[in-house]
């Protein structure tokens, strides 16, 4: 699966009961009435877990997180970052229990 | 006369007609403006043939059209409903079948509502729409354009006299139990409420508000009706989910006060760069919280993290009181910090045991509520009015207690009470110990039917960690609770379900964690 067909199924799956309908990549989710702040929590716990990256505040901004293209860019970028800076994000936690 | 709720309106656009009433985005519009669209919404209205007390839905998010939509319904003597846009179909048909509404007001998203909807079969004879997508017109009902209707040629107010003990809205709750319940409110209850309010948080025409919450639930209503009595400035900012243009927005606007429910605070505080805007915010005078019961770890955070001139109300009130009961002054907050304070002007609040009688100090009662504010009662129920209103006044439902000095304590919810193994049992004081351990973003305790103890208690948490130990925690709460109070099971979650007020949905949280049958030992198959 591709990163935006990843995200998509995760918020089709968590906000959307399984019915995609009317999404698509660039569907805004606020203005969709998709997410509020607890589904924001949600979407950065899935982001921070699944990718190894983390999201600061201020970057809890529309333009990471308010789309399915969005967000995949924004992880993208995240994660060609980290490998730039070369930082070790393979800290050691354990993946699988990622307790939801 | 007794001033009826637009009226607010129209003394501010006198007195102070080219201030900037309320900000949405780049758009800002003046008390003149403001109430010349009210009054075109009115003026149509009654062209319409809209009668005093009939009911006008509107499906608006926080905007320049729910200001002239709200004053202008009840400036046309009307009783203004407002609603979640977010509301499900299903249940959007429930409560239009309750209302029978004559007229809806919406933007796009009511629109793509209603349009699951056969409107005629409610009575709804017309629509206003404001960016009409036009692809469909529902059967039997009229629609205008809201751009055509709501102009901004001047129309100047009709003066209507409007009793004060009219109605003026219906706001529906959402109970932990059962169908929402609509709440009567007339024009004195919210006046009154309005008031009070102005005068507690010493509120006046240099305030400038932001507003997070929805105006339709009770609290957001309160912000729009107080800042505009005062000739303030209320900033919408719809997109809360996104905290850091939130804060930055407060920043540049000079913004006065900021309010939220305990879940806003909690995500202020762990999920929002507020911290680093500790220094730029200097004209933040102060913070309100109210719509539930706020963990002592939040206050004192929040105390330490906001700027030192920022001051912290905590307040408690309901809905049928439209909106608020009692507060706690600022100065007062570090030695009552678990109390709600004591009753704000024009409002008794007493402690009464089950027969009516007030209890002694320090002893456990239901809060019961007198006061202009308390409504009228629930719309077209009249057996869940006579519950919660007799002579002694509004029966809240939390029980709690009086101390010497006066201040009130909520020690839990009547109906949240739950038995455990022959223990009454409040989850309040757990979900209080729990966040005390200070690892939790936010904790529900839920009783989950047991063969054995007739209900389990279980907690449903959001950790702060990254690995959560649930024996950690449970081991930190045997230090404050007796250990038939500790909880059987904390399942982790990312996220409490939330209703669009921010208040935690408790009855969605069991659903939102891990099944587990409580009736066997393992955990079953999927």
């Amino acid at each position: 699966m591709s990163l935006q067909e990843e995200i998509r199924s995760f918020i089709v799956d968590n906000f959307l009961f399984g019915d995609a309908g009317t999404l698509n990549n660039d569907s805004s989710f606020i203005k969709e009435g998709i997410v509020d702040s607890t589904g924001i929590l949600q979407l950065v716990a899935f982001i921070q877990e699944q990718y190894r990256v983390v999201v600061e505040d201020e970057e809890l901004i529309p333009e990471n997180l308010d789309s399915v293209s969005k967000v995949a860019a924004f992880i993208e970028n995240k994660m060609k970052m980290a490998a730039l800076v070369g930082e070790e994000l393979e800290v050691a936690v354990g993946g699988a229990d990622g307790a939801v | 006369m007794e001033p009826a709720v637009h009226n607010l309106l129209e003394n501010s656009a006198r007195i102070r007609p080219d201030k900037v009433a309320l900000v949405q985005g780049d758009l800002r519009i003046t008390y003149r403006q403001a109430n010349i669209r009210a009054n075109r919404v009115a003026g149509w209205l009654i062209d319409e043939g809209v009668l005093p007390g009939e009911r006008v839905v509107m499906l608006l998010k926080n905007g320049i059209e729910y200001l002239a939509g709200y004053y202008g319904i009840l400036k046309a003597g009307a009783v203004a409903v407002p609603l979640n846009c977010d509301l499900r179909v299903d249940a959007l048909r429930e409560l239009l079948a309750d209302l029978h509404p004559v007229a809806v007001i919406c933007g796009s998203e009511g629109e793509q509502l209603l349009n699951g909807i056969d409107s005629d079969l409610f009575g709804i004879r017309l629509l206003l729409i404001k960016d009409a997508s036009g692809s469909r017109t529902p059967r039997g009902a009229r629609v205008f354009a809201w751009d055509e209707v709501v102009t901004d040629a001047d129309l100047p107010d009709h003066g209507l006299a409007t009793n004060a003990s009219a109605l003026a809205g219906i706001i529906y709750t959402s109970g932990s139990t059962g169908a929402p319940k609509g709440v009567m409110l007339s024009h004195r209850n919210i006046v009154s409420n309005t008031c009070s309010i102005i005068q507690y948080l010493g509120l006046n025409e240099n305030d400038v508000q932001m507003v997070v919450l929805p105006f339709f639930y009770v609290m957001g209503k309160s912000l729009l009706n107080t800042h505009v009595a005062v000739g303030g400035t209320v900033v919408v900012n719809n997109e809360f989910a996104y905290s850091a243009p939130v804060i930055r927005q407060m920043a540049q606007e000079g913004v006065t006060g900021f309010s939220g429910v305990p879940s806003t605070y909690a995500y202020l505080l762990h999920r929002s760069p507020l911290a680093a805007f500790r220094d730029k915010l200097p004209a933040l005078r102060y913070c309100t919280q109210a719509g539930g019961h706020m963990a002592r770890e939040i206050k004192q955070r929040l105390m330490e993290v906001l700027p030192p001139h920022t001051r912290l109300y905590i307040m408690y009130g309901a809905t049928e009181a439209a909106a608020r009961l009692t507060y706690v002054e600022p100065e007062m907050l570090v030695e009552k910090i678990d109390s709600i304070g004591r009753a704000i002007p024009g409002v008794t609040v007493r402690v009464l045991d089950e027969k009516g009688e007030e209890v002694a100090e320090g002893e456990i009662g239901e809060l019961v509520a007198s006061g202009a504010n308390i409504m009228l009662g629930y719309w077209r129920d009249e057996i869940a009015t006579g519950k919660v209103l007799d002579a002694n006044g509004y029966h809240t439902g939390d029980m709690g207690y009086r101390d010497g000095d006066g201040y009130l304590y909520v020690t839990g919810r009547k109906d949240h009470l739950l038995k455990v193994g022959g223990h009454r049992l409040d989850p309040q004081e757990i979900e209080d110990a729990l966040m005390a351990t200070g690892e939790l973003l936010e904790v529900a305790v839920l009783g989950v039917d047991d063969h054995l103890l007739g209900k389990k208690l279980v907690a449903i948490a959001v950790s702060l960690q990254e690995n959560p130990s649930d024996k950690v925690l449970l081991s930190r709460c045997l230090s404050r609770l007796p250990r038939h109070k500790i909880p059987s099971e904390i399942r982790f979650v990312a996220a409490l379900p939330k209703y669009a007020s921010g208040k935690i949905d408790r009855a969605a949280c069991l659903e939102a964690s891990p099944l587990a049958d409580p009736s066997c030992n393992g955990r079953q198959g999927d």
